[in-house]
């Protein structure tokens, strides 16, 4: 079987034995857009108002924290190890553990949005374009706190260093969603903005495994 | 070119109608780069205290 | 400029041996600097007619803005000599610059945030400038913050050095996206220092200034890395002789 066939058996494996691991962040971004309303009010016109925004927040925050102890496992059971030895480029195998971890763990996080756009009084065409900037921002989302991970895979007590670390990096597509969120509000056209967007992600999710791969041989190596 | 623009040294230090806010921040500015400076020479003793006592730990085992 | 010049910031000791002596000169030289130009902005610089004496404020905050920028720039540059050239003492100076970048940072948050005060009525407005000041302030934080977190100090190092790699090539974007962001909610984009001319009684204070914060800055970061130099060297004979004899 091939090295990413493995990796990918692996991977779905651990996925069955923790399926607490997916729905924990899907929970929590439940819980966070339930707390909108009781925090503000529950006028349905003022909730639309914030909704996507509101949205888009807690998936960021619940992508985060969930992503945040990405490597732990394999870490620890020697895996990442195994991996600078392996016939492939350790870039091209953070990559795939990355979007492994997006098709698992983000999307179902990106499927119950529409739930909570239903509760936020989120209006339809903006809850469609809602969730195009989720589809195509969190990749690269993924990527970065993937880095973030890495970067504090050797540290015993960084806590939520890892989240803090990499969230200011999220800006420029935080504002890039909100700007097509904007548009899609209004009524015009979306898909410049979005494809912009794409681009962005793209581009990261094909530079940041190269640093998230540096992070990780400097944390397994030590200092070489 | 160069007039002194206030009518006084206490119309100066006054600088209405904005003093309160432009002598505060010159005053933080101060107490930063003094801070920083303190830190700094504070963080060289420290370091120079150490290597001392790495020395006299040395010499007793010496000695 | 010869090699041999390049290969001696390799050592910590020369570089600890020299430093004392830039330290004071800087020091000296960044206090005559900053005392004449912010006494010259203070009170001979004239009366602004829109904002009044308010505006004084940017003889603080605009060179203070500048180099809290410029100085993650110089982070990023020392992380580029330390994975090229694997020179410690950049490592050392990255350590360095992001306390006193950060510090710089707050007192640019501050000092634009009082100025608000009189000029938009507010402490604080999201204009793109302070919000990406205040993002800058995150990076430099997550710095310090995961340099604190690894314990070994070269493994640090280069940790730091890929974030700081990393945040570099994304802080233009961050600003220009911020910029964006700030022209779709407020078309008339609130600009706290661009004025159309400033008459030289105006920014020629501000260039004593500028250049005065920025010595003042090498200044602190000169002092911050001897510190750290002896720190890190601690087990090294150069270091133990120097104490020895003091």
């Amino acid at each position: 079987m091939s090295i990413e066939k493995r990796m990918l058996a692996r991977e779905l494996k651990l996925a069955a034995a923790r399926p607490g691991d997916i729905f924990k962040p899907m929970w929590f971004l439940m819980l966070v857009i339930s707390m909108v309303p009781l925090a503000l009010s529950p006028d349905s016109v003022l909730l639309a108002d914030i909704g996507s925004a509101m949205i888009w927040v807690a998936t960021l925050l619940a992508l985060l924290l969930n992503t945040e102890h990405l490597f732990q496992s394999d870490f620890s059971d020697g895996v990442l190890e195994q991996w600078l030895f392996l016939d492939r480029p350790l870039a091209w195998l953070v990559g795939l553990k990355l979007i492994v971890h997006w098709l698992f763990h983000v999307v179902p996080l990106i499927c119950i949005t529409p739930i909570a756009g239903l509760m936020l009084s989120v209006p339809t065409d903006v809850l469609i374009a809602l969730l195009m900037t989720l589809v195509v921002a969190t990749p690269a989302l993924t990527c970065f706190s993937g880095l973030g991970a890495a970067l504090t895979l050797g540290s015993s007590r960084s806590g939520i260093l890892g989240v803090l670390v990499m969230m200011p990096l999220f800006v420029p597509v935080v504002i890039l969603a909100a700007g097509v969120l904007i548009r899609a509000t209004d009524g015009s056209e979306i898909l410049p903005l979005m494809a912009l967007l794409g681009a962005f992600s793209l581009v990261a999710a094909t530079l940041v495994p190269i640093a998230v791969s540096a992070a990780i041989r400097l944390n397994i190596g030590g200092s070489n | 070119m160069l007039e002194f623009q206030f009518e006084s040294l206490m119309a100066f230090l006054a600088m209405a109608p904005h003093g309160a806010y432009v002598w505060p921040v010159y005053i933080l500015g101060l107490l930063i780069l003094g801070g920083l400076t303190w830190v700094n020479l504070r963080q060289h003793r420290q370091a120079i205290r150490l290597v001392k006592r790495q020395l006299e730990r040395e010499e007793t085992h010496e000695s | 400029m010869s090699w041999r010049w390049f290969h001696q910031w390799g050592s910590p000791r020369w570089f600890y041996e020299r430093a004392g002596r830039w330290q004071l000169v800087c020091g000296w030289l960044a206090l005559i600097l900053l005392v004449v130009g912010s006494l010259w902005g203070l009170g001979f610089a004239p009366v602004d007619y829109q904002q009044g004496n308010s505006y004084r404020i940017i003889y603080l905050h605009v060179p203070v803005a500048f180099l809290a920028q410029a100085m993650y720039a110089a982070m990023a540059v020392c992380a580029v000599v330390l994975f090229v050239w694997k020179m410690k003492l950049a490592d050392v100076a990255m350590q360095a610059i992001a306390v006193t970048g950060l510090a710089f940072t707050v007192l640019s948050l501050v000092s634009g945030a009082v100025w608000g005060k009189p000029t938009w009525g507010t402490y604080w407005v999201w204009d793109a400038r302070l919000t990406s000041m205040l993002i800058l302030g995150f990076l430099y934080l997550g710095l310090i913050g995961l340099r604190a977190a690894i314990q070994d100090p070269d493994q640090a190092g280069k940790a730091c050095g890929i974030l700081v790699l990393v945040g570099v090539v994304n802080l233009p974007i961050i600003k220009y996206s911020v910029e964006w962001w700030n022209t779709l909610h407020q078309p008339a984009s609130l600009k706290l220092t661009e004025k159309p001319t400033m008459p030289a009684s105006m920014w020629m204070p501000l260039l004593v200034n500028i250049l005065g914060y920025y010595i003042a800055a090498a200044y602190l970061v000169l002092g911050s890395m001897r510190a750290i130099v002896i720190g890190r060297e601690r087990r090294a004979s150069w270091v133990k002789e120097l104490v020895g004899r003091a």
